[in-house]
Protein backbone atom coordinates (compact mmCIF):
# COMPACT_ATOMS: atom_id res chain seq x y z
CA UNK A 1 0.00 0.00 0.00
CA UNK A 2 1.51 3.55 -0.81
CA UNK A 3 0.93 5.54 1.81
CA UNK A 4 2.05 8.75 -0.31
CA UNK A 5 -0.36 7.71 -3.01
CA UNK A 6 -3.17 7.67 -0.13
CA UNK A 7 -2.35 10.86 1.17
CA UNK A 8 -1.95 13.33 -1.84
CA UNK A 9 -5.33 11.53 -3.43
CA UNK A 10 -7.15 12.63 -0.16
CA UNK A 11 -4.98 16.08 -0.30
CA UNK A 12 -3.49 16.56 3.39
CA UNK A 13 0.43 16.43 4.09
CA UNK A 14 2.49 12.52 4.74
CA UNK A 15 2.89 13.34 8.39
CA UNK A 16 -0.75 14.48 8.81
CA UNK A 17 -2.17 10.75 7.02
CA UNK A 18 0.26 9.15 9.12
CA UNK A 19 -1.32 10.24 12.78
CA UNK A 20 -4.44 9.35 11.29
CA UNK A 21 -3.36 6.20 10.32
CA UNK A 22 -2.21 5.59 14.03
CA UNK A 23 -5.51 6.74 15.33
CA UNK A 24 -7.32 4.09 12.43
CA UNK A 25 -5.27 1.33 14.00
CA UNK A 26 -5.74 1.87 17.39
CA UNK A 27 -10.01 2.87 17.27
CA UNK A 28 -10.12 0.41 15.03
CA UNK A 29 -8.27 -2.84 17.32
CA UNK A 30 -11.22 -1.01 19.74
CA UNK A 31 -13.66 -1.99 17.27
CA UNK A 32 -12.52 -5.33 16.78
CA UNK A 33 -12.86 -5.72 20.14
CA UNK A 34 -16.15 -4.46 20.00
CA UNK A 35 -17.12 -7.02 17.13
CA UNK A 36 -15.66 -10.12 19.41
CA UNK A 37 -17.49 -9.18 22.01
CA UNK A 38 -20.81 -8.94 20.07
CA UNK A 39 -19.83 -12.38 18.20
CA UNK A 40 -19.03 -14.41 21.48
CA UNK A 41 -22.55 -12.77 23.30
CA UNK A 42 -24.65 -13.39 19.88
CA UNK A 43 -25.31 -9.63 19.92
CA UNK A 44 -25.64 -9.03 16.36
CA UNK A 45 -26.23 -5.32 17.21
CA UNK A 46 -23.09 -4.53 18.68
CA UNK A 47 -21.31 -6.59 16.19
CA UNK A 48 -22.98 -3.71 13.36
CA UNK A 49 -22.12 -0.96 15.39
CA UNK A 50 -18.63 -1.64 15.29
CA UNK A 51 -18.10 -2.65 11.89
CA UNK A 52 -20.33 0.49 10.83
CA UNK A 53 -17.20 2.84 12.51
CA UNK A 54 -14.51 1.08 11.01
CA UNK A 55 -16.39 0.91 7.94
CA UNK A 56 -16.60 4.49 8.16
CA UNK A 57 -13.02 5.56 8.99
CA UNK A 58 -11.15 3.39 6.85
CA UNK A 59 -13.58 4.24 3.27
CA UNK A 60 -12.76 8.04 4.44
CA UNK A 61 -8.80 7.21 4.54
CA UNK A 62 -9.18 5.19 1.44
CA UNK A 63 -8.56 1.75 2.73
CA UNK A 64 -10.34 -0.26 0.55
CA UNK A 65 -10.34 -3.55 1.42
CA UNK A 66 -10.70 -2.93 5.32
CA UNK A 67 -14.12 -0.94 3.91
CA UNK A 68 -15.57 -3.70 2.02
CA UNK A 69 -15.23 -6.37 4.54
CA UNK A 70 -16.41 -3.83 7.05
CA UNK A 71 -19.09 -3.42 5.02
CA UNK A 72 -20.30 -7.06 4.16
CA UNK A 73 -19.73 -7.37 8.06
CA UNK A 74 -22.26 -4.65 9.34
CA UNK A 75 -24.51 -5.50 6.44
CA UNK A 76 -24.59 -9.43 7.32
CA UNK A 77 -24.93 -8.53 11.39
CA UNK A 78 -27.85 -5.60 10.46
CA UNK A 79 -29.23 -8.86 9.19
CA UNK A 80 -28.87 -11.07 12.16
CA UNK A 81 -26.23 -13.27 10.95
CA UNK A 82 -23.21 -13.29 12.67
CA UNK A 83 -21.77 -16.63 9.98
CA UNK A 84 -18.66 -16.78 9.27
CA UNK A 85 -17.78 -13.54 11.77
CA UNK A 86 -14.74 -15.77 13.36
CA UNK A 87 -12.87 -15.04 9.81
CA UNK A 88 -14.07 -12.32 9.10
CA UNK A 89 -12.75 -11.17 12.19
CA UNK A 90 -9.01 -12.76 12.17
CA UNK A 91 -8.53 -11.43 8.55
CA UNK A 92 -10.00 -7.92 9.39
CA UNK A 93 -7.60 -7.84 12.70
CA UNK A 94 -4.95 -8.86 10.30
CA UNK A 95 -5.73 -6.56 7.76
CA UNK A 96 -5.35 -3.49 10.24
CA UNK A 97 -2.23 -4.71 12.07
CA UNK A 98 -0.55 -4.83 9.04
CA UNK A 99 -0.92 -0.71 8.78
CA UNK A 100 1.39 -0.77 11.48
CA UNK A 101 4.48 -2.52 10.27
CA UNK A 102 4.43 0.12 7.29
CA UNK B 1 -2.33 44.43 8.35
CA UNK B 2 -4.90 42.99 10.55
CA UNK B 3 -5.63 38.96 10.66
CA UNK B 4 -9.45 38.25 8.92
CA UNK B 5 -11.26 36.56 11.33
CA UNK B 6 -11.45 32.86 9.87
CA UNK B 7 -14.62 31.51 8.85
CA UNK B 8 -15.62 28.61 11.79
CA UNK B 9 -16.80 24.74 10.72
CA UNK B 10 -18.31 22.71 13.25
CA UNK B 11 -18.20 19.31 12.43
CA UNK B 12 -20.07 16.14 14.34
CA UNK B 13 -19.49 12.80 13.95
CA UNK B 14 -19.21 9.93 16.65
CA UNK B 15 -16.30 8.59 14.38
CA UNK B 16 -13.17 10.71 15.90
CA UNK B 17 -11.20 9.37 12.81
CA UNK B 18 -13.65 11.43 10.30
CA UNK B 19 -13.40 14.13 13.02
CA UNK B 20 -9.72 14.30 12.59
CA UNK B 21 -10.19 14.29 8.91
CA UNK B 22 -12.06 16.92 8.56
CA UNK B 23 -10.64 18.85 10.77
CA UNK B 24 -7.00 18.46 9.29
CA UNK B 25 -8.48 18.74 5.79
CA UNK B 26 -10.39 22.69 6.41
CA UNK B 27 -7.89 23.23 9.06
CA UNK B 28 -5.42 23.09 6.22
CA UNK B 29 -6.86 25.60 4.56
CA UNK B 30 -7.31 28.42 6.73
CA UNK B 31 -10.97 27.09 8.75
CA UNK B 32 -11.19 26.75 12.03
CA UNK B 33 -12.54 24.05 13.06
CA UNK B 34 -14.98 23.14 16.57
CA UNK B 35 -15.57 19.36 16.86
CA UNK B 36 -18.15 17.33 18.99
CA UNK B 37 -18.84 13.93 18.69
CA UNK B 38 -22.29 14.04 19.79
CA UNK B 39 -25.52 15.60 19.35
CA UNK B 40 -25.93 17.56 22.41
CA UNK B 41 -22.12 18.40 22.38
CA UNK B 42 -22.89 20.16 18.92
CA UNK B 43 -25.97 22.31 19.83
CA UNK B 44 -23.98 23.46 22.60
CA UNK B 45 -21.06 24.56 20.46
CA UNK B 46 -23.42 25.66 17.67
CA UNK B 47 -25.62 27.89 20.43
CA UNK B 48 -22.31 29.42 21.74
CA UNK B 49 -19.72 30.01 18.79
CA UNK B 50 -22.04 30.62 16.09
CA UNK B 51 -20.33 28.84 13.25
CA UNK B 52 -20.68 29.38 9.88
CA UNK B 53 -21.25 26.08 9.04
CA UNK B 54 -22.13 22.66 10.39
CA UNK B 55 -21.13 19.37 9.10
CA UNK B 56 -23.38 16.67 10.86
CA UNK B 57 -23.07 13.01 10.74
CA UNK B 58 -26.64 11.22 10.75
CA UNK B 59 -26.03 7.97 12.25
CA UNK B 60 -24.94 8.94 15.63
CA UNK B 61 -25.72 6.83 19.29
CA UNK B 62 -27.88 8.66 21.02
CA UNK B 63 -29.05 11.91 19.63
CA UNK B 64 -29.21 11.32 15.76
CA UNK B 65 -28.35 13.84 13.41
CA UNK B 66 -32.07 14.15 12.25
CA UNK B 67 -32.57 15.03 16.29
CA UNK B 68 -29.80 17.64 16.04
CA UNK B 69 -30.95 19.19 12.72
CA UNK B 70 -34.92 19.82 14.19
CA UNK B 71 -33.53 20.97 17.33
CA UNK B 72 -31.07 23.58 15.62
CA UNK B 73 -33.18 24.83 12.87
CA UNK B 74 -35.82 25.36 15.91
CA UNK B 75 -33.39 27.41 17.56
CA UNK B 76 -33.42 31.23 16.20
CA UNK B 77 -29.77 31.37 17.61
CA UNK B 78 -28.72 28.58 15.15
CA UNK B 79 -31.80 28.61 12.83
CA UNK B 80 -29.97 30.36 10.06
CA UNK B 81 -26.40 28.59 9.68
CA UNK B 82 -26.58 26.00 7.03
CA UNK B 83 -26.05 22.25 8.03
CA UNK B 84 -24.80 20.05 5.67
CA UNK B 85 -24.81 16.06 6.39
CA UNK B 86 -23.02 13.11 6.25
CA UNK B 87 -24.93 10.03 4.99
CA UNK B 88 -24.27 6.85 3.23
CA UNK B 89 -24.64 6.47 -0.62
CA UNK B 90 -27.93 3.91 -0.40
CA UNK B 91 -29.53 6.23 1.93
CA UNK B 92 -32.07 7.60 -0.37
CA UNK B 93 -34.65 8.66 2.93
CA UNK B 94 -32.31 10.11 4.72
CA UNK B 95 -31.57 12.52 2.04
CA UNK B 96 -35.09 13.45 1.26
CA UNK B 97 -35.06 13.67 5.26
CA UNK B 98 -31.99 15.68 6.16
CA UNK B 99 -33.59 18.14 3.40
CA UNK B 100 -37.07 18.31 4.89
CA UNK B 101 -35.42 18.84 8.27
CA UNK B 102 -33.62 22.00 6.77
CA UNK B 103 -30.45 20.97 5.56
CA UNK B 104 -28.43 22.65 2.68
CA UNK B 105 -26.68 19.66 1.14
CA UNK B 106 -25.27 16.53 1.60
CA UNK B 107 -22.08 14.75 1.57
CA UNK B 108 -21.97 11.15 0.89
CA UNK B 109 -19.94 8.34 3.04
CA UNK B 110 -17.37 7.55 2.75
CA UNK B 111 -16.31 11.00 1.70
CA UNK B 112 -13.06 12.87 0.00
CA UNK B 113 -11.80 15.76 2.24
CA UNK B 114 -11.47 17.45 -1.22
CA UNK B 115 -15.17 16.98 -1.65
CA UNK B 116 -16.03 17.92 1.73
CA UNK B 117 -13.67 21.31 1.35
CA UNK B 118 -15.31 22.07 -2.01
CA UNK B 119 -18.86 21.58 -0.88
CA UNK B 120 -18.03 23.50 2.38
CA UNK B 121 -16.79 26.36 0.01
CA UNK B 122 -19.87 26.72 -1.77
CA UNK B 123 -22.11 26.65 1.01
CA UNK B 124 -20.21 29.77 2.45
CA UNK B 125 -20.13 31.76 -0.57
CA UNK B 126 -24.03 30.96 -0.71
CA UNK B 127 -24.44 31.75 2.83
CA UNK B 128 -22.79 35.07 2.53
CA UNK B 129 -24.27 35.97 -0.98
CA UNK B 130 -27.28 35.36 1.08
CA UNK B 131 -26.72 37.33 4.41
CA UNK B 132 -25.79 40.37 2.62
CA UNK B 133 -28.83 40.48 0.55
CA UNK B 134 -30.63 40.13 3.56
CA UNK B 135 -28.23 43.27 5.00
CA UNK B 136 -28.59 45.08 2.00
CA UNK B 137 -32.21 44.78 1.92
CA UNK B 138 -32.38 45.58 5.72
CA UNK B 139 -30.21 48.59 5.09
CA UNK B 140 -32.69 49.84 2.40
CA UNK B 141 -35.88 49.39 4.44
CA UNK B 142 -34.15 51.15 7.22
CA UNK B 143 -33.60 53.98 5.10
CA UNK B 144 -37.18 54.14 3.66
CA UNK B 145 -38.72 54.07 7.15
CA UNK B 146 -35.82 56.50 8.34
CA UNK B 147 -37.27 58.86 5.46
CA UNK B 148 -40.94 58.34 6.38
CA UNK B 149 -40.09 59.55 9.57
CA UNK B 150 -38.54 62.47 8.18
CA UNK B 151 -40.76 63.19 5.88
CA UNK B 152 -40.68 66.61 5.60
CA UNK B 153 -37.39 68.56 7.31
CA UNK B 154 -37.88 71.40 9.03
CA UNK B 155 -35.96 74.82 8.67
CA UNK B 156 -35.43 74.53 12.71
CA UNK B 157 -33.28 70.99 12.21
CA UNK B 158 -31.80 72.02 9.59
CA UNK B 159 -30.59 75.65 10.40
CA UNK B 160 -27.12 75.44 7.80
CA UNK B 161 -29.94 74.92 5.03
CA UNK B 162 -30.84 78.28 5.41
CA UNK B 163 -34.46 77.90 3.76
CA UNK B 164 -37.82 78.43 5.04
CA UNK B 165 -40.96 76.81 4.00
CA UNK B 166 -44.57 77.02 3.09
CA UNK B 167 -46.57 73.67 3.00
CA UNK B 168 -49.72 72.71 2.56
CA UNK B 169 -50.86 69.16 0.77
CA UNK B 170 -55.61 69.08 0.35
CA UNK B 171 -55.27 65.05 1.44
CA UNK B 172 -52.66 63.21 3.79
CA UNK B 173 -51.11 61.97 0.61
CA UNK B 174 -50.07 65.20 -1.22
CA UNK B 175 -48.58 65.05 -4.28
CA UNK B 176 -46.42 67.97 -3.48
CA UNK B 177 -43.37 67.24 -1.27
CA UNK B 178 -39.82 68.70 -0.65
CA UNK B 179 -36.47 67.61 0.90
CA UNK B 180 -33.17 69.00 2.37
CA UNK B 181 -29.90 67.06 1.90
CA UNK B 182 -27.37 67.94 3.55
CA UNK B 183 -24.65 66.61 1.42
CA UNK B 184 -21.92 68.22 3.61
CA UNK B 185 -21.05 71.10 5.86
CA UNK B 186 -21.37 74.16 3.13
CA UNK B 187 -23.10 72.00 0.77
CA UNK B 188 -27.11 71.40 0.19
CA UNK B 189 -29.86 69.99 -2.32
CA UNK B 190 -33.15 70.82 -2.30
CA UNK B 191 -35.42 69.01 -3.75
CA UNK B 192 -38.93 69.84 -4.69
CA UNK B 193 -41.34 67.78 -6.79
CA UNK B 194 -44.66 67.03 -7.60
CA UNK B 195 -46.40 64.09 -8.19
CA UNK B 196 -48.93 62.96 -10.32
CA UNK B 197 -52.06 62.15 -9.02
CA UNK B 198 -53.06 61.90 -5.63
CA UNK B 199 -53.43 59.15 -4.49
CA UNK B 200 -52.10 56.54 -0.99
CA UNK B 201 -49.63 55.04 -3.20
CA UNK B 202 -47.72 58.54 -3.44
CA UNK B 203 -46.58 58.70 0.19
CA UNK B 204 -45.23 55.38 -0.29
CA UNK B 205 -43.27 56.26 -3.86
CA UNK B 206 -42.57 59.77 -1.57
CA UNK B 207 -40.32 57.63 0.85
CA UNK B 208 -39.27 55.96 -2.00
CA UNK B 209 -37.94 58.94 -3.91
CA UNK B 210 -36.57 60.31 -0.40
CA UNK B 211 -34.24 57.25 0.00
CA UNK B 212 -32.78 57.24 -3.60
CA UNK B 213 -32.16 60.97 -2.96
CA UNK B 214 -30.47 60.30 0.68
CA UNK B 215 -28.94 57.46 -1.74
CA UNK B 216 -27.73 59.51 -4.37
CA UNK B 217 -27.23 63.19 -3.24
CA UNK B 218 -23.20 62.62 -2.34
CA UNK B 219 -20.75 64.45 -2.84
CA UNK B 220 -18.88 61.87 -4.93
CA UNK B 221 -22.27 62.45 -7.99
CA UNK B 222 -22.91 65.74 -9.76
CA UNK B 223 -25.93 67.11 -9.24
CA UNK B 224 -27.19 66.02 -12.51
CA UNK B 225 -25.36 62.37 -12.55
CA UNK B 226 -27.46 62.53 -8.49
CA UNK B 227 -30.59 63.15 -10.64
CA UNK B 228 -29.95 60.84 -13.64
CA UNK B 229 -29.50 57.67 -11.44
CA UNK B 230 -32.61 58.61 -9.16
CA UNK B 231 -34.74 58.74 -12.54
CA UNK B 232 -33.07 55.17 -13.81
CA UNK B 233 -34.18 53.61 -10.72
CA UNK B 234 -37.77 55.58 -10.62
CA UNK B 235 -37.88 54.02 -14.38
CA UNK B 236 -37.74 50.94 -13.27
CA UNK B 237 -39.96 50.86 -9.92
CA UNK B 238 -43.21 53.58 -10.67
CA UNK B 239 -45.72 52.41 -11.62
CA UNK B 240 -46.75 52.71 -15.12
CA UNK B 241 -48.59 56.54 -16.26
CA UNK B 242 -46.89 57.82 -12.90
CA UNK B 243 -44.05 60.91 -12.52
CA UNK B 244 -43.15 63.21 -10.89
CA UNK B 245 -41.99 67.02 -11.87
CA UNK B 246 -38.87 68.37 -9.98
CA UNK B 247 -36.44 70.69 -9.57
CA UNK B 248 -33.27 69.94 -7.46
CA UNK B 249 -31.14 72.63 -6.68
CA UNK B 250 -27.58 72.71 -5.05
CA UNK B 251 -25.74 75.16 -3.20
CA UNK B 252 -22.23 74.69 -2.65
CA UNK B 253 -21.86 78.40 -0.13
CA UNK B 254 -18.17 77.54 -0.25
CA UNK B 255 -17.32 77.97 -3.96
CA UNK B 256 -20.79 80.35 -4.32
CA UNK B 257 -22.15 77.71 -6.81
CA UNK B 258 -25.62 76.67 -7.59
CA UNK B 259 -26.70 74.39 -9.76
CA UNK B 260 -30.22 73.60 -10.94
CA UNK B 261 -31.97 70.78 -12.29
CA UNK B 262 -35.10 70.45 -13.16
CA UNK B 263 -37.31 67.96 -14.69
CA UNK B 264 -40.62 69.39 -16.31
CA UNK B 265 -40.88 71.96 -13.17
CA UNK B 266 -42.03 75.40 -12.81
CA UNK B 267 -38.98 78.05 -13.21
CA UNK B 268 -36.76 78.87 -9.91
CA UNK B 269 -37.29 82.34 -9.05
CA UNK B 270 -33.66 83.63 -8.34
CA UNK B 271 -34.14 87.24 -5.72
CA UNK B 272 -30.82 88.60 -6.17
CA UNK B 273 -29.74 90.87 -3.38
CA UNK B 274 -29.29 93.43 -5.55
CA UNK B 275 -31.97 94.14 -8.56
CA UNK B 276 -35.05 92.72 -9.58
CA UNK B 277 -36.35 89.08 -9.15
CA UNK B 278 -36.72 86.80 -12.57
CA UNK B 279 -37.17 83.40 -13.50
CA UNK B 280 -34.67 81.01 -14.24
CA UNK B 281 -36.15 78.75 -17.11
CA UNK B 282 -35.17 74.98 -18.54
CA UNK B 283 -36.44 72.83 -20.80
CA UNK B 284 -36.46 69.15 -18.79
CA UNK B 285 -38.33 65.76 -19.27
CA UNK B 286 -40.24 64.61 -16.16
CA UNK B 287 -38.82 62.45 -13.86
CA UNK B 288 -39.32 58.62 -13.78
CA UNK B 289 -40.67 58.45 -17.04
CA UNK B 290 -37.50 57.86 -19.75
CA UNK B 291 -35.00 55.82 -19.13
CA UNK B 292 -32.67 58.46 -21.27
CA UNK B 293 -34.69 61.26 -19.75
CA UNK B 294 -32.62 64.98 -21.13
CA UNK B 295 -32.96 67.43 -17.85
CA UNK B 296 -32.49 71.40 -17.57
CA UNK B 297 -29.21 72.32 -16.04
CA UNK B 298 -27.80 75.26 -15.45
CA UNK B 299 -25.08 76.53 -13.06
CA UNK B 300 -23.97 79.48 -12.07
CA UNK B 301 -22.01 81.90 -9.50
CA UNK B 302 -24.51 83.34 -6.61
CA UNK B 303 -23.18 85.74 -3.48
CA UNK B 304 -24.03 85.44 0.03
CA UNK B 305 -27.81 86.90 0.07
CA UNK B 306 -29.04 85.91 -2.71
CA UNK B 307 -32.58 84.22 -2.43
CA UNK B 308 -34.11 81.44 -4.58
CA UNK B 309 -37.81 80.22 -4.72
CA UNK B 310 -38.47 77.05 -5.30
CA UNK B 311 -42.14 75.74 -5.42
CA UNK B 312 -45.00 73.53 -7.00
CA UNK B 313 -47.26 74.35 -9.76
CA UNK B 314 -50.07 74.51 -7.30
CA UNK B 315 -48.64 78.37 -5.94
CA UNK B 316 -49.00 79.19 -10.26
CA UNK B 317 -51.76 77.31 -11.62
CA UNK B 318 -55.03 77.82 -11.33
CA UNK B 319 -57.81 75.51 -13.03
CA UNK B 320 -60.45 78.10 -12.38
CA UNK B 321 -58.81 80.77 -13.73
CA UNK B 322 -57.83 78.47 -16.57
CA UNK B 323 -53.75 79.50 -15.58
CA UNK B 324 -50.72 77.26 -16.47
CA UNK B 325 -47.14 77.67 -14.90
CA UNK B 326 -45.45 78.02 -18.05
CA UNK B 327 -47.85 81.61 -18.13
CA UNK B 328 -48.30 81.96 -14.60
CA UNK B 329 -44.91 82.22 -13.43
CA UNK B 330 -44.32 85.06 -14.97
CA UNK B 331 -47.36 87.20 -13.47
CA UNK B 332 -46.41 86.37 -10.71
CA UNK B 333 -42.83 88.55 -10.03
CA UNK B 334 -44.38 92.03 -8.94
CA UNK B 335 -45.47 89.74 -6.03
CA UNK B 336 -42.38 88.22 -5.51
CA UNK B 337 -40.93 91.93 -5.45
CA UNK B 338 -43.32 92.79 -2.39
CA UNK B 339 -41.89 89.81 -0.37
CA UNK B 340 -38.30 91.18 -1.35
CA UNK B 341 -37.41 92.30 1.91
CA UNK B 342 -39.17 89.62 3.81
CA UNK B 343 -36.39 87.62 5.57
CA UNK B 344 -36.19 84.12 3.79
CA UNK B 345 -37.78 82.20 6.35
CA UNK B 346 -41.32 83.88 6.70
CA UNK B 347 -41.07 85.07 2.69
CA UNK B 348 -42.83 81.56 1.49
CA UNK B 349 -45.76 82.27 4.11
CA UNK B 350 -45.70 86.33 3.08
CA UNK B 351 -45.83 85.01 -0.49
CA UNK B 352 -48.20 82.70 -0.07
CA UNK B 353 -50.68 85.44 1.89
CA UNK B 354 -50.14 87.88 -0.87
CA UNK B 355 -51.47 85.90 -3.51
CA UNK B 356 -54.43 84.17 -2.08
CA UNK B 357 -54.95 86.51 0.67
CA UNK B 358 -55.04 85.30 4.60
CA UNK B 359 -57.59 82.58 4.54
CA UNK B 360 -58.77 81.32 1.32
CA UNK B 361 -59.32 77.73 0.05
CA UNK B 362 -56.31 76.22 -1.92
CA UNK B 363 -57.15 74.79 -5.33
CA UNK B 364 -54.29 72.53 -4.92
CA UNK B 365 -51.24 71.31 -2.53
CA UNK B 366 -48.59 74.12 -2.79
CA UNK B 367 -44.89 73.88 -1.14
CA UNK B 368 -42.79 76.66 -1.33
CA UNK B 369 -39.43 77.39 -0.27
CA UNK B 370 -37.36 79.92 0.18
CA UNK B 371 -33.39 79.50 0.00
CA UNK B 372 -30.83 81.87 1.28
CA UNK B 373 -27.28 81.67 -0.21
Amino acid sequence: MDFKDLASRLGIDDEDFMELVELFVTTSLSDIDKIKKGFQEGNCDDAAAASHSIKGASGNLGFDDIYKLSMEMEMQAKQGSLENFENFISDLESMVTALNSI
Amino acid sequence: MEDKQPYTVLAVDDNLLNLKLIEKSLSKEGYRIFSADNGPDARKIADKEKPDLILLDIEMPGENGFEVIKKLKDDAGTNSIPVLFLTGVSEVDSKLKGFELGAVDYIIKPFHPLEVLARVRIHLKLSIATNSLIAGQANKLKQVTEAQVSMMPTPEENPKALFGVFYQALEEAGGDFYDILNISEKITGYFVADFSGHDIKISYMTASVKALLAQNCTPVYSPAESIKLINDVLVEILPEGKYLTACYMHINRTTKKLTIINSGHPPVVCMPKKGDPYLIKMDGDVLGMFKDAHFGVQSFDVEEGDKFFVYSDGLVESAENKVTWASGADSLLPTYKKVAKVPYDKAPTELVKQLFGEDSLLEDDIVVLCVEV
